[in-house]
C-alpha cells in the first residue's frame, strides 16, 4: 500500500464560545478536542461515532468549510489553515464534500444539470459544451439517464439525489471525497446500490474517501481503516477489520456489543455492554478520559489524567489508560 | 401459530386489511389484504422499506389517519372484538386504555408546553377514575419503572428539559400508563444513537416481561427484529411477502424480497464483500401490479408471477411467491442470494 | 427569569430616549417652522418669543435645547399648545387617555371573542362550508378601512335609521364611565364593533392557521394515541401551543392602540381620546402637541412590547431556557 499521505490532520480543535446561563460564564463548546489523523491515498477511512460526538465539525474542518479553532491540515503537503480564500482555490477542487441530506443537499430551484455543472463553470473549466458533454458522461457513470438533465430536484427519489450528489462531486476530479452520512436517509436497498456505486467509483477514478458515519455495519464495508469519535476526540484508529474484531477502546467495544445484529449464524453472540447514562456536554467535558465517567473500565487515573493517543501497535491507535484485547494484537516485531 | 388456527389466543387478529387513499392522481393502495396474528406475550415485528405500508396498517387500526378520503377494510380483532368499525368515540376507550403507541421521534412526540407529569397524568384520568394526586404518584412511579433518574423532581420538568433518549422513554412511560395488552412501536429507537437504541430496546423488553404485554414493533431495521421479535412480517407495496417465526425469516428466508432486504445490509459482525442489490427502484404506490408486486424486480420471476401469489407455507412460516421448494433449494444453494459469489 | 425581564427593561429605555431624540430634531427639522413660535404660541409677541428662546435654550447646543426640552415637558409639565395658547399639553393627554382606553377595553374583549371563536370554527371545520365562509368574513373585515367602515356606521345609525331601528343609539359623544356604566357601553357600542372589525379578522386568520398547523403536529398524534377525545385534544393541546403566537401580536396591538393608533376610529366618532387628540395637533402642526402625543403613544408601544415579551417567555417554556 503507498505510504502517500493525501490528507494529515494534527491536533485539530474547534470550539465554540457560549454563555452559560448555570455557570454564568462564559465558557467554551469544544467540538472538535484536538484530531489526530492521516488518511492515506487511495484508502476509505472511516470515523464512526454517535450524534454529537462531533464527526460533521472534523469532515468540515478538514476542507477548511469551517475554520479550525487551532491545529494544522495538510493537504498534498500543503498547510491549508493559513491559506487565504484565493490561495484555497486549487485545493479546494481537489476536495469535494457529499452530504446527508439528498432533500436538502441539491438546490430546489436549479435543473440536476445545472447543478452537476455548477462546480465546471465556476471553475471555469472547460467551454459549455464540454461542460454539458461532461455532464452527460457523470450521469451515466452514477447510473442516471443524462436526459434527466433538465429535471428539477423534486422530481427524483432519494436514492437518485443522493447520485445526483455524487456525481456533482465528482465533476471536478477530486482526489479526496468527504462523505459525511450519505446513505443514512436511504432505505435499505437503496442504501446498498449507492455504497456499491461508491465503491465503483472509488476504483474507477482512483479516490480516497473519508466516509463519516453513525452506522457500523456500513462503515465497516466500506472503510480500510476506521478511526472511533467520543466527544469530539478519536478515541481509537486502526484497520477496519482488527478493530472491529478485536476492539482496544473500551468504548468501541462497547458500541460494537450494542449493535444489533442479524442472528443468521450459531456464532456466539458479543456479550453484550450496555453504557448507561448520556453523552456528557461538550461545554462540561469530564476531567481526565473523556468517557470515564460512563467506563465499565474505569479507575482512579482515568478520571485524573488524560490518555494519550499512542500508536500500541503498527497501525493501531488508542487513548486509554486500560486498552482491551492488547494480547491478541498483532504482536510488534 | 398459523393464520388458519382460531385466534382464540390471539390478543390482536388482522385480517385482510386493506387501506386505500383516493387522490387526484388515482387511487394509492396503500396496504392490500394483510393478515397477521399477534399472541399473548409475544413481540411482532414488521419490517419494510418507506412505502412498504406498515406504519399506515398499523396507524389505521387503531384509527389514527385522519384523511378523509381514506378507505378501510378488512378485519381486526382486538382481543376477540371487532375495533375496525368503531365509531371514533369508541375508539378513544381503546387507545392509550387498551392499546399503547409509541412513535419515531421523541423530540417532538411531547407536548411542549405541558410537564411530562402532567401528560401522563391525563392518560391516566382519561381511562381511571384516579384523583389527581394519585395520578401524579403514578406518574412518578412509571418514570422510576422507565429508569428515568430522579423521578420525584423529573414529573414537574418539562419535555425540552430531557434528551432524545429520555423523552423516548417518558413515551413509553405513558404509553404502559394504563397497562395495555399490547404495545404498538413506530420505529421507536430510529432517530435514537446505538447505545440509546439498546438501552431503550432492553428497557422494551423488561418492561414487556413485567406487564405481560404484546408488542407490534415496526422498523426497517433487520437487526432490531432479531434482537427483540418473536415472529416477523415482510412489507412490499403495501403486501406482506413473508411471515413466520424470526429465526425461520432470518436463517431461512423464503421470499426474493426478503432475500434481497437481508442480503443489502451491511454487518457490523461480518465483512461483507459486495452488497446483494435489488435492481430498479421501489414501486410506486400508484402503479402497484395486479400480479405479484415484487415481480418487476425479481430476478426468479415466472410466467405465473403476472398472478398475485396467494399467502401460503407450513409450520407458521408462510410467503406470497410462487416459487416451489424445490426452486428455492436450488437458488440458495447458488450462493449467489447473500452475495457471496 | 428576572435577568431577562431586567435585560428587557433596560432596551425599553433605551428605545424611549431614542424617540425622544427623534421627535425632538422634529422642532428643529420641520422646514418653514420657527420652533420659538411654536413653542411660545400662535402670534406671540416678541417679548415670549425672547423669554421662550432663553427657557428653551435655543441658542445652545443641540444636547442642552434636548435637556430643556425633556425638562419642560415631563418634570415641569408647562409645555402649551401652539394653537390653544395657553392650554398645557400634559393635562390635555392626560384627560384623552380615559376615553381612548374605553375604547380599546370594549373592543378587544370583542375582537378576541369574535377571533377566537372564528380561527377556532373555521379550523375545526375545515374544508366545509363554515371555512372559507369565516374567512371571507374575516378578510372582508381587514379590507374595509376603518374610517369608511365607521361613517357607513354612522350613516345608518344616525341617518334614516335613526328615528326607527337604531332610535336606541345615542348621538354621539362619549360618557364617562364612573357618569352612568349603561350610557357609557351604549355610546361606544358601536365605535368598539367598527374597531373591533380589523382585528377579529385578523386573529381569526392567524389563529385558523396556527391551529392547522398545529393539529398535524406529532404532539397532537400522541395525545390522539392516549384516547383522549378531539375536544380536549384542540383545546387542551393544540389551541394552547397556538395561542402563544396570538400573545405576541395582542401585546403589540394593545400597545399601539392605547399609543393613539385608534385615530381614524376616534375622530370618525367624535371621541375625544388621545388619536383624535393627536389628529387635531397634526392638522394644526401643533408641535408641542404632537410631540406630547408621540411620547405617550411611544411609551406605551416599548411597554407593550417589553411585556409581550416577558409574558412570552412564562407561556411557552422552552424561551426561558435561552432567555
Amino acid at each position: 500500500m503507498s505510504e502517500d499521505v493525501l490528507l494529515r490532520a494534527t491536533d485539530v480543535v474547534k470550539s465554540y464560545a457560549s454563555r452559560r446561563r448555570s455557570k454564568g460564564l462564559r465558557s467554551l463548546n469544544t467540538a472538535v478536542n484536538g484530531v489526530s489523523l492521516e488518511v492515506k491515498r487511495g484508502e476509505t477511512l472511516g470515523i464512526v461515532g454517535e450524534s454529537g460526538c462531533g464527526k460533521s465539525t472534523l469532515a468540515r474542518c478538514l476542507v477548511q468549510l469551517l475554520p479550525v479553532t487551532s491545529g494544522h491540515v495538510e493537504f498534498n503537503g500543503v498547510e491549508l489553515t493559513t491559506l487565504s480564500r484565493r490561495q484555497l482555490r486549487p485545493h479546494r477542487r481537489q476536495m469535494q464534500l457529499v452530504f446527508q441530506d439528498p432533500y436538502a443537499s441539491l438546490n430546489p430551484r436549479r435543473t440536476v444539470g445545472d447543478i452537476v455543472a455548477d462546480p465546471m463553470r465556476i471553475n471555469k473549466i472547460g467551454s459549455d459544451a464540454e461542460i454539458n458533454a461532461r455532464v452527460r458522461e457523470l450521469f451515466r457513470t452514477v447510473g442516471l439517464d443524462p436526459s434527466a438533465l433538465r429535471r428539477y430536484p423534486h422530481e427524483f427519489s432519494g436514492g437518485q439525489r443522493q447520485r445526483i450528489g455524487i456525481a456533482r462531486s465528482l465533476s471536478l476530479n477530486p482526489s479526496l471525497v468527504v462523505a459525511d452520512e450519505p446513505v443514512s436517509a436511504l432505505d435499505v436497498s437503496v442504501q446498498a446500490q449507492v455504497l456499491n456505486l461508491m465503491t465503483d467509483l472509488q476504483d474507477e477514478f482512483k479516490l480516497t474517501y473519508l466516509f463519516i458515519a453513525h452506522d457500523l455495519g456500513v462503515v465497516r464495508h466500506v472503510s480500510d481503516r476506521v478511526g472511533v469519535m467520543y466527544l469530539g476526540e478519536i478515541v481509537e484508529l486502526g484497520e477496519a477489520e482488527l478493530l472491529y474484531e478485536k476492539p482496544l477502546h473500551p468504548y468501541t467495544e462497547a458500541l460494537l456489543s450494542v449493535v444489533p445484529e442479524l442472528n443468521d449464524t450459531d456464532a456466539p453472540r458479543r456479550e453484550r455492554i450496555i453504557i448507561s447514562g448520556d453523552v456528557p456536554d461538550p461545554a462540561d467535558r469530564p476531567t481526565g478520559c473523556s468517557f470515564h465517567p460512563r467506563c465499565p473500565a474505569a479507575t482512579e487515573i482515568c478520571a485524573s489524567e488524560k490518555p494519550a493517543f499512542v500508536e500500541l501497535r503498527p497501525g493501531r491507535f488508542v487513548a486509554c489508560h486500560h486498552p482491551r484485547n492488547v494480547d491478541s494484537v498483532a504482536p510488534s516485531p | 401459530m398459523s393464520l388458519d388456527d382460531s385466534s382464540t389466543n390471539a390478543v390482536l387478529s388482522v385480517r385482510d386489511l386493506s387501506v386505500s387513499f383516493a387522490t387526484r392522481q388515482g387511487v394509492v393502495q396503500a396496504v392490500d389484504g394483510l393478515s397477521f396474528d399477534v399472541g399473548a406475550k409475544e413481540v411482532l415485528g414488521i419490517v419494510g422499506e418507506s412505502g412498504s405500508g406498515k406504519s399506515v396498517a398499523m396507524y389505521s387500526i387503531l384509527g389514527l389517519v385522519r384523511d378523509a378520503n381514506v378507505s378501510i377494510s378488512g378485519s381486526v380483532l382486538f382481543e376477540g372484538r371487532e375495533i375496525l368499525g368503531l365509531s371514533d368515540t369508541e375508539m378513544q376507550s381503546v387507545r392509550g386504555g387498551e392499546v399503547g403507541m409509541i412513535f419515531q421521534d421523541p423530540m417532538t412526540a411531547l407536548t411542549p408546553v405541558y410537564t411530562v407529569g402532567w401528560q401522563i397524568v391525563e392518560q391516566l384520568r382519561a381511562h381511571n377514575d384516579m384523583t389527581k394526586k394519585a395520578a401524579y404518584e403514578r406518574a412518578t412511579e412509571l418514570l422510576a419503572e422507565v429508569g428515568i433518574p430522579n423521578p420525584k423532581s423529573r414529573v414537574s420538568h418539562y419535555p425540552h428539559e430531557f434528551s432524545g433518549g429520555m423523552r423516548q422513554r417518558v413515551v413509553i412511560a405513558m404509553a404502559l400508563s394504563c397497562n395495555p395488552k399490547l404495545l404498538i412501536a413506530d420505529e421507536p429507537t430510529t432517530a435514537l444513537d446505538v447505545t440509546t437504541q439498546a438501552q431503550i430496546l432492553d428497557l422494551m423488553g423488561r418492561l414487556q416481561a413485567a406487564h405481560g404485554s404484546s408488542i407490534v414493533i415496526i422498523t426497517h431495521d433487520m437487526g432490531v427484529i432479531a434482537e427483540i421479535a418473536h415472529r416477523v412480517v415482510v412489507m412490499y407495496a403495501g403486501r406482506p411477502a413473508e411471515i413466520g417465526p424470526e429465526l425461520d425469516v432470518v436463517r431461512s428466508a423464503r421470499h426474493p424480497y426478503t432475500w434481497g432486504l437481508l442480503g443489502a445490509v451491511p454487518r457490523a459482525d461480518v465483512k461483507t464483500r459486495r452488497l446483494v442489490t435489488i435492481p430498479g427502484n421501489a414501486v410506486s404506490p400508484l402503479e402497484v401490479p395486479t400480479g405479484c408486486a415484487f415481480a418487476p424486480r425479481c430476478q426468479y420471476r415466472m410466467e405465473i408471477c403476472a398472478e398475485r401469489p396467494p399467502m401460503r407455507g407450513a409450520h407458521g412460516h408462510l410467503d406470497a411467491c410462487w416459487l416451489s421448494d424445490e426452486q428455492r433449494l436450488e437458488i440458495r444453494s447458488s450462493a449467489t442470494v447473500r452475495g457471496e459469489s | 427569569m428576572l435577568r431577562f425581564i431586567a435585560k428587557r427593561l433596560a432596551s425599553a429605555v433605551l428605545v424611549m430616549f431614542t424617540i425622544s431624540v427623534l421627535v425632538f430634531l422634529i422642532f428643529f427639522a420641520t422646514p418653514g417652522v420657527n420652533p420659538a413660535s411654536r413653542i411660545a404660541g400662535r402670534s406671540a409677541s416678541p417679548a415670549v418669543l425672547r423669554q421662550v428662546a432663553k427657557e428653551f435654550g435655543l441658542n445652545r447646543p443641540l444636547p442642552i435645547r434636548y435637556a430643556l426640552m425633556m425638562f419642560h415637558l415631563f418634570i415641569k409639565q408647562d409645555l402649551t399648545s401652539y394653537v390653544n395658547i395657553g392650554d398645557k399639553i400634559i393635562p390635555q393627554i392626560t384627560a384623552a387617555a380615559p376615553i381612548t382606553l374605553s375604547l380599546i377595553f370594549g373592543a378587544v374583549v370583542i375582537w378576541l371573542f369574535v377571533g377566537i371563536s372564528g380561527g377556532v370554527i373555521a379550523a375545526k371545520n375545515k374544508g366545509k362550508f363554515i371555512d372559507p365562509l369565516v374567512m371571507f368574513f374575516g378578510i372582508a373585515a381587514i379590507s374595509i378601512p376603518v374610517y369608511w367602515l365607521g361613517q357607513m356606521v354612522l350613516l345608518v345609525t344616525q341617518g334614516g335609521l335613526h328615528r326607527s331601528i337604531f332610535a336606541w343609539i345615542p348621538n354621539g359623544g362619549y360618557v364617562s364611565l364612573t357618569q352612568s356604566p349603561w350610557q357609557w357601553a351604549l355610546h361606544l357600542l358601536f365605535p368598539w364593533l367598527t374597531l373591533a372589525s380589523l382585528y377579529a379578522g385578523i386573529y381569526a386568520r392567524v389563529l385558523r392557521g396556527e391551529l392547522i398547523n398545529n393539529m398535524n403536529e406529532d404532539y397532537i398524534r400522541t395525545a390522539r394515541a392516549k384516547g383522549l377525545s378531539e375536544r380536549r385534544i384542540l383545546y387542551r393541546h393544540a389551541l394552547r401551543c397556538s395561542l402563544i403566537s396570538i400573545v405576541s401580536l395582542f401585546g403589540l396591538d394593545v400597545g399601539v392602540l392605547v399609543g393613539g393608533a385608534a385615530l381614524l376610529t376616534e375622530v370618525v366618532f367624535g371621541l375625544q381620546g388621545v388619536g383624535w387628540l393627536t389628529y387635531q395637533g397634526l392638522q394644526n402642526l401643533d408641535l408641542p402637541l404632537i410631540m406630547g402625543c408621540v411620547m405617550y403613544g411611544a411609551f406605551f408601544v416599548v411597554l407593550a412590547s417589553a411585556v409581550v415579551d416577558v409574558l412570552y417567555a412564562y407561556i411557552d417554556p422552552r424561551i426561558r431556557v435561552v432567555a
